[in-house]
């Protein structure tokens, strides 16, 4: 089964990997605000351009 | 550092979502074929391109990679910009990812009808095409993250994070999965063997299900979902603890595939425990975008896009109930190798992948190319119908697939087995033609979406370049107090998300140093030997029909099964199997002992069985393989399997390679004197000589004295 | 027929105001020109999505907003104070807009940039109520950064003591550090053990066993180094002092289960506890986590600099200079425009004054002040500009002065939980067993003894204890704060729990500051008196004269000519009127008129004589919040004694005591010492207090009591400093919030019932020295979920009275 052993540090890389994104958002700052974003995908920033064309 | 007007890239948008329409229908076409071939298997099998064995692997690689792939490009590259409020990095590059894609889809269909197939269940693909796979990857991953260094929004978005997740992961698989040796241009043995090769190949088997299947969909889920009802996700923290969550669990769920195999206990227990612990955060996500709609109901009422999207959700849902389910050793026990699976996995692939795909179509098409949908009863009907199949789709299946293992365990009051397993197969007749009509619909729906979407795009004109504006995201400015081990991050994400994958493949092949595969690979069952050079080929003859497909070579050990096929396998058995051929599907018999004991047939049975199934089994599904008959034995490849098998660790004596061929036409010349006693002419240079020569090998070593 | 027109009421396409205007503009209508050119401001720049994306989102932008208001900002000192970064063409400011409430309003604050490019970019916070803004000072002044945000409806909320409130509540990014690695050890870790749980026998894993166990080894010291180490800390801390705190078992647990793992991964006797370690750590700090609830958008504890503004335009030799509060002295001329706070105790300088002290005393209407009479720091003024020379500094003036009395320097609430006694005879009985087991297998088997002993400690790990609470108390704050009360934190929640008194204040508490009217109260005017009187007072601008006049516009609506009418400004008014001779105004303006007027009247009425006859008084009044006296009565009944004390004038008694019932003490004109005197004298005796007030008056109280309650009826208005903050509306809901806080003892009684449970079997495997690591690795994760869906599931069946009323 030596096999597994190459499944396994390949799996906790990843998740080592994984482990330090998750740090570094926390470092800057991704997880300080947990609503606003979802509210901003909403946003069509295409739709400003139209209303100029239109003045 | 003012105002930025920029252009969203919507070119590649378009195209990938008309890829994934027209390979939608192919696949789904493709799919519906392999399940009429087996209603009508002597009408629809045309052998020997488009036999059910090489035209299975087809459908799925084609509804998975070219379909599904599709979806999630189109779905990444519309959703990716605008969440980063910049176009994609480099146009080249999205052209490039775009057609590398196509080719390779391409160069899949026309390799697997050849035969050309690794044997290894979505990952049929050969040596050249996987390394094809790797670059375009690599070229998507690299076109992400420059994207995401020069966005022009701080915040990375859940959705984001299960696309990186989504590359990285992915990734991983494919390297390890692949790890082939190759022996000509078209054909390559796993490096792996027997039940390390099972462990990997399901590892990724299942990973690709969640890292292909679901988390980029995942992402898709939480950008489209949204925006289409115009309200925030319901609660944006537990969609980050969802992502982190599954991340954490997702990738040791493999070894579920392979419980009562011959793989260790512990490994399968692994298996089940996180399979059964992924239901928290799946169903989380699930609860998450259900709740985005509350209060929201008489929307989905009118607006189709979300009544695609709802349906997607709950059959998310009822897929990731039942998967840990039915990793539960008592329920598995059961439900695998049965047609159970295989209306479990179309609830997660018409349901969850295709609902939120065409959902996806509706609301993004007409967005791209400023216009209104074509038609929106058009669309209603493509929902129904679309809906409807699923249900044709899986009912009878789940009842079938009931209905087949209670056959198979079925015992007579005297201690017989009470089923033959061809009266099982026959029993299945109605249901397949009932299944067989539940994708009918699902792909009329398809195919009606499909005019609808082409009529609205005709109607309307792309915005290949939509215009945008954002500000040009502020200098990280850092009053630099106590300096972090790991600063540096905060000012480049990618850099280290791309040496985290450098780092993991180092370590994975460092690891891999072949010599450690072989090492780990002692045989324990003395008895066991390899195959003949004739055996040999006569095995990639079966892996070349996939033969895998409907026939499992792993008997587990429950009485049922060892009254009918014989005692249970040993991992020791397959030390030489480059790859495995456990199967995960018995639309036929197991083949673990064809060749031992009271399953042991004459040559002549087989001869006769593999020109013309029916005739001999009446009501067998599987089709005829006369023009093995026909097909002379491509002996001049013998020397270099050898060679490999050597180099994989298989006991062959160093000059064997040079003698093999003749023990060959010795072997297969016994055969055909065997099978002229019966009156059948047929000279030994024919594939069938060496498929029966391997088929007559099952099993028998551990029965050897 | 534009009167027909006019009599239709339409809905302000900006905030949805409903009014009779014809004020529009594209088919549009608008509630005021405000809203209407807001509206065209933001059409102008094609950031009409705002009316998109929400119904009707503006504030309204009714009431004018002097723009000279911000000059003081243009003060580098000032500016000095807000800005928080500045280098070349980039300078970033962070304001808190207590009006943000939609996703418009996060729209239209990111796009700012569209309509003035001098503004780089700006993020909102929608939960903090933050916007962070990168300007170009080279473009746009700070100034008029605060100005473009005031005319769009989100005027900044900027105070002496600039933003220092606001950097306070920044995430604890250590604590998410510490969680993501002690889940990212213990999801490893749990994978990597498996193996040795479920193989059959140890052969089936060969070398790989060693490998794991190692593995598994090296992840666990991050979490014992790092993740672990706030309950090392704290318990050491905890024994300095004396006391086993609640860490202290379970620092001595973590500490035992990993060297125990240490001795029998090198000893290769088994593969140790590791996993059981780690998944306790990681779901503690989840807990604490979770408990950690703040209300990001609320600051509990204001002194009063974040009442006063931050600047003052001072007067130099005629000319206006703008200075920041803090370096103000004594002696400078200030120059308050409508509606500004008066800064420093002063004295008055010009005419028209009129000062509207409610918030520092409870005091209901506006008063007039005479030249050269003192102005107290809080008041604001309501009428036109006055100058006023500063007497004291800020920090000594009347009002401020109370923070720096002694009485509120002690920190409150600081009384140990009462889980902490538990823990420590949890401990002292976990000591004892671990002890006993130990003698038990000296006397039988000795080799069990070291399993045993250690095999308690591990098992009986408090963990289950701490989860309980912290996890019920963030469950029963995040109840509370949906029914809109804020508590600070878990301890006023206790404290709560304590509570036997109750005090409350009048004005603004128990009445409510927005609607204020007018009564009348004295001998019945006649129709022909009415018009003669509202006749008279629509001449004056005078605040109180327009209230008359508009409760009289509803009696009668025609007017008549008047002969004669002389003002007295800060006294009333002289005035003949057909045959009426009416005097108008303080009771001090009719006495010395010679008008006789009963003395028990006092305070902000404007009485009213006609021909040398008292007629009547006009006497203003807050309307009281409905609900109060079903209230009163509700906690009465519970056995909570009640008090009530007011700053204002007793004119309200007898109304209240029909309104409260007899029963209850009450105070009146209670200065905020008086206030402050009367909690600590009811402490005196013992009692447990709770003060519910609102105004600057209540701040001396409300930190004195035991649980001080700030009513406010925009959250996001000022409260004083506080332990909670309750919505008006939530006040009639009082005793059912208090209930439920009290609910959460309960809840956490039982569920360590079910925790003691589960100890008792681990106890079982423990004592017997049949701990396998499998047992503990499912025991641990049982008991912790379980416990935690039981607090969710119990907190929320008792929170229904309160869901129920929202």
């Amino acid at each position: 089964m030596g096999v597994i052993v190459i499944l396994i540090i390949a799996s906790v890389l990843v998740a080592g990997g994984f482990l330090l994104a998750f740090l570094w958002s926390v470092k800057t700052g991704q997880m300080d605000d947990d609503y606003t974003p979802s509210v901003r995908i909403l946003f069509e920033d295409e739709l400003i351009i139209k209303k100029k064309e239109i003045l | 550092m003012q105002v930025e007007s920029f252009q969203y890239d919507n070119k590649t948008v378009r195209n990938f979502a008309i890829a994934t329409i027209i390979w939608g229908v192919v696949g789904m076409t493709v799919g519906l074929w392999v399940a009429l071939q087996l209603v009508f298997p002597t009408v629809l099998n045309l052998q020997p391109y488009f036999n059910f064995g090489r035209i299975r692997p087809l459908h799925t690689n084609a509804v998975i990679f070219a379909f599904v792939g599709n979806a999630m490009f189109m779905g990444i590259y519309y959703s990716l910009q605008r969440l980063l409020k910049a176009r994609m990095f480099s146009d080249v590059l999205s052209t490039i990812h775009f057609w590398g894609w196509q080719l390779i889809i391409v160069a899949a269909a026309i390799t697997l009808p050849l035969g050309f197939s690794t044997a290894k269940e979505y990952a049929e693909l050969e040596w050249p095409i996987d390394i094809a796979i790797t670059l375009i990857w690599v070229v998507f991953g690299f076109n992400m993250f420059a994207t995401i260094i020069k966005r022009r929004e701080r915040h990375l978005y859940v959705a984001v994070w299960f696309y990186i997740a989504t590359f990285v992961t992915v990734a991983v698989l494919h390297l390890v999965n692949s790890f082939e040796l190759p022996v000509t241009l078209f054909k390559s043995y796993s490096w792996y063997a027997g039940v390390q090769d099972a462990l990997v190949q399901w590892w990724y088997g299942h990973n690709a299900v969640a890292f292909f299947l679901t988390t980029p969909f995942l992402g898709l889920m939480y950008y489209f979902l949204p925006k289409a009802a115009n309200r925030p996700v319901f609660s944006y923290k537990l969609s980050i603890i969802h992502f982190w969550a599954l991340i954490f669990l997702y990738i040791w769920a493999g070894p579920h595939h392979l419980l009562y195999t011959a793989l260790p206990n512990w490994a399968q227990s692994l298996g089940i425990v996180f399979s059964f612990m992924l239901i928290f955060p799946s169903w989380g996500g699930m609860i998450n975008g259900l709740l985005t709609l509350r209060g929201a109901w008489d929307k989905v009422r009118e607006e189709v896009v979300l009544k695609f999207m709802v349906v997607a959700v709950t059959a998310y849902g009822m897929s990731t109930f039942e998967g840990p389910m039915l990793s539960l050793k008592s329920i598995n026990a059961v439900a695998h190798f049965s047609d159970w699976i295989i209306a479990h996995v179309h609830i997660g692939g018409l349901g969850w992948n295709g609902m939120l795909t065409f959902g996806i179509l509706y609301w993004l098409i007409p967005r791209i190319y400023k216009t209104q949908l074509y038609s929106k009863k058009l669309a209603n009907i493509h929902f129904w119908l679309a809906t409807l199949g699923i249900l044709f789709y899986a009912i009878p299946m789940y009842w079938a697939g009931w209905q087949q293992v209670s056959m198979w365990k079925q015992f007579t009051p005297s201690g017989q087995l009470k089923y033959q397993f061809l009266e099982t197969v026959t029993y299945m007749a109605p249901f397949y033609a009932m299944r067989a009509l539940g994708g009918a619909l699902y792909l009329t729906g398809a195919i009606i979406g499909m005019v609808n979407y082409f009529k609205t795009i005709g109607q309307g004109t792309l915005q290949a370049n939509e215009e945008a504006q954002a500000p040009a995201l502020e200098k990280a400015y850092t009053k630099h107090h106590g300096e972090h081990w790991h600063r540096w991050i905060e000012r480049r994400p990618t850099p280290f998300l791309l040496l985290s994958l450098v780092v993991i493949l180092i370590g994975g092949l460092v690891e891999l140093v072949p010599t450690f595969l072989v090492k780990s690979n002692i045989p324990t069952i003395s008895s066991v030997k390899p195959y003949t050079p004739l055996e040999l080929q006569g095995r990639d003859i079966y892996t070349r029909e996939g033969c895998y497909t409907c026939h499992s070579q792993m008997i587990r050990p429950f009485r049922s099964e060892t009254e009918r096929y014989g005692e249970y396998s040993k991992a020791g058995e397959f030390v030489y199997d480059h790859p495995f051929q456990w199967g995960s599907k018995r639309t036929g018999p197991d083949l673990a002992r064809e060749g031992a004991g009271n399953l042991k047939k004459s040559n002549t049975w087989h001869y006769n069985h593999l020109e013309e199934p029916n005739a001999i089994s009446t009501g067998s599904v599987m089709p005829s393989y006369s023009f093995l008959i026909d097909h002379n034995l491509d002996t001049s490849t013998t020397p270099l399997k050898i060679n490999a098998m050597r180099t994989l660790g298989v006991p062959y004596a160093a000059d064997y390679a040079s003698k093999a061929n003749q023990d060959l036409m010795i072997q297969a010349k016994g055969i055909t004197d065997d099978l002229n006693k019966d009156g059948i002419k047929v000279p030994p240079n024919k594939e069938i000589i060496a498929l029966i020569a391997y088929l007559q090998r099952l099993g028998t070593d551990i029965t050897k004295k | 027929m534009n009167f027909v027109g006019r009599m239709q009421t339409t809905t302000c396409y900006h905030c949805g105001l409903k009014s009779a205007t014809e004020i529009q503009i594209n088919e549009k209508y608008f509630c005021c020109d405000g809203c209407k050119m807001v509206y065209t401001l933001l059409e102008e720049n094609g950031l009409c999505q705002y009316y998109d994306l929400t119904e009707m989102p503006g504030l309204t932008a009714k009431g004018h907003f002097v723009s000279e208001k911000y000059n003081y900002l243009d003060n580098e000192a000032i500016q000095e104070q807000l800005i928080q970064f500045k280098l070349g063409d980039q300078a970033h400011v962070i304001f808190y807009l207590p009006q943000i409430h939609c996703v418009s309003c996060v729209w239209l604050l990111e796009n700012l940039h569209k309509i003035n490019p001098g503004i780089i970019q700006s993020q909102t916070h929608f939960e903090k109520k933050e916007i962070k803004i990168i300007f170009n000072p080279s473009l746009i002044s700070l100034k008029q950064v605060v100005q473009l945000l005031a005319f769009v409806g989100y005027e900044p909320v900027i105070h002496l003591g600039g933003n220092d409130w606001l950097k306070k509540k920044k995430v604890n990014k250590k604590q998410l550090y510490k969680i993501g690695i002690a889940g990212f050890c213990f999801s490893n870790i749990m994978m990597l053990s498996f193996p040795e749980y479920l193989s059959n026998n140890a052969l089936e894993l060969g070398s790989l066993r060693h490998f794991f166990i190692y593995i598994n080894l090296l992840l666990s010291l991050p979490v014992l180094f790092y993740s672990a180490s706030g309950f090392f800390i704290s318990a050491y801390t905890g024994l300095r002092q004396k006391w086993l705190n609640i860490d202290a078992p379970i620092a001595l647990a973590i500490s035992v289960t990993f060297s125990r793992s240490v001795y029998e991964i090198l000893s290769q006797t088994g593969a140790g506890y590791l996993d059981s370690m780690s998944g306790i750590v990681f779901f503690m700090l989840i807990g604490r986590w979770f408990q950690d609830k703040s209300y990001d958008s609320f600051a509990f504890d204001r002194d009063y600099n974040s009442f006063f503004p931050l600047g003052v335009t001072v007067l130099e030799e005629g000319i206006e200079v703008n200075k920041p509060l803090s370096s103000l002295l004594k002696g400078e001329l200030v120059l308050l425009r409508a509606d500004e706070m008066i800064p420093a105790d002063a004295i008055l300088l010009t005419e028209g004054a009129l000062i509207d002290y409610s918030f520092v005393t409870g005091e209901n209407a506006p008063i007039e002040v005479a030249i050269g009479q003192l102005v107290y720091a809080g008041g604001i003024q309501k009428g036109r500009s006055i100058q006023v020379e500063v007497q004291k500094p800020v920090g000594q003036s009347y009002i401020t002065e109370l923070w720096n009395s002694p009485v509120l320097k002690n920190e409150k609430n600081i009384e140990k939980s009462f889980v902490h006694p538990w823990s420590q005879y949890f401990t002292i009985v976990l000591l004892i067993i671990a002890f006993s087991s130990g003698v038990y297998w000296s006397l039988y088997d000795t080799s069990k003894i070291l399993p045993a002993v250690t095999a308690v400690l591990i098992v009986a790990c408090p963990c289950s204890l701490l989860l309980t609470v912290s996890f019920t108390y963030g469950n029963v704050l995040r109840w509370l704060g949906s029914a809109k009360f804020y508590c600070k934190n878990a301890a006023v929640i206790e404290a709560i729990d304590k509570i036997d008194t109750i005090v409350f204040d009048k004005t603004g508490t128990l009445t409510n500051h927005e609607d204020t009217h007018l009564e009348y109260h004295g001998m019945v005017l006649s129709e022909a008196e009415m018009i003669a009187v509202k006749s008279v007072t629509r001449e004056s601008m005078h605040p109180l004269s327009k209230m008359i006049t508009q409760l009289l516009m509803l009696e009668v609506s025609d007017l008549t000519s008047f002969q004669k009418i002389e003002n007295f400004i800060g006294k009333g008014t002289k005035a003949t009127c057909n045959e009426y001779e009416i005097l108008i105004g303080s009771i001090s303006f009719l006495k010395s008129n010679g008008i006789h007027c009963d003395d028990s009247l006092q305070g902000a009425v404007v009485c009213l004589a006609m021909n040398g006859v008292m007629k009547g008084y006009f006497a203003v009044n807050h309307a009281y919040r409905d609900g109060m006296d079903k209230m009163v009565k509700r906690l009465q009944d519970k056995g909570y004694h009640l008090h009530l004390l007011s700053g204002d004038h007793p004119t309200e008694k007898g109304h209240l005591t029909l309104l409260l019932g007899k029963n209850i003490p009450m105070f009146f004109e209670t200065g905020p010492e008086d206030k402050l005197a009367y909690i600590q004298k009811l402490q005196n005796q013992g009692h447990k207090v709770m003060m519910v007030g609102d105004g600057l008056n209540d701040a001396g109280a409300l930190k004195k009591s035991n649980v001080g309650i700030a009513v406010t009826d925009q959250t996001h208005l000022f409260t004083p400093a506080s332990d909670a903050i309750l919505e008006g509306n939530k006040i009639k809901e009082l005793q059912h919030l208090i209930d439920y806080a009290k609910k959460a003892k309960l809840i956490i009684i039982y569920i360590f019932i079910l925790s003691i449970l589960y100890n008792i079997i681990g106890m079982y495997f423990a004592t017997t020295a049949r701990l396998s690591p499998m047992v503990a690795a499912i025991l641990m994760p049982i008991s912790s979920i379980s416990i935690v869906a039981l607090s969710a599931l119990l907190s929320f069946s008792f929170s229904y009275k309160i869901r129920s009323r929202n």
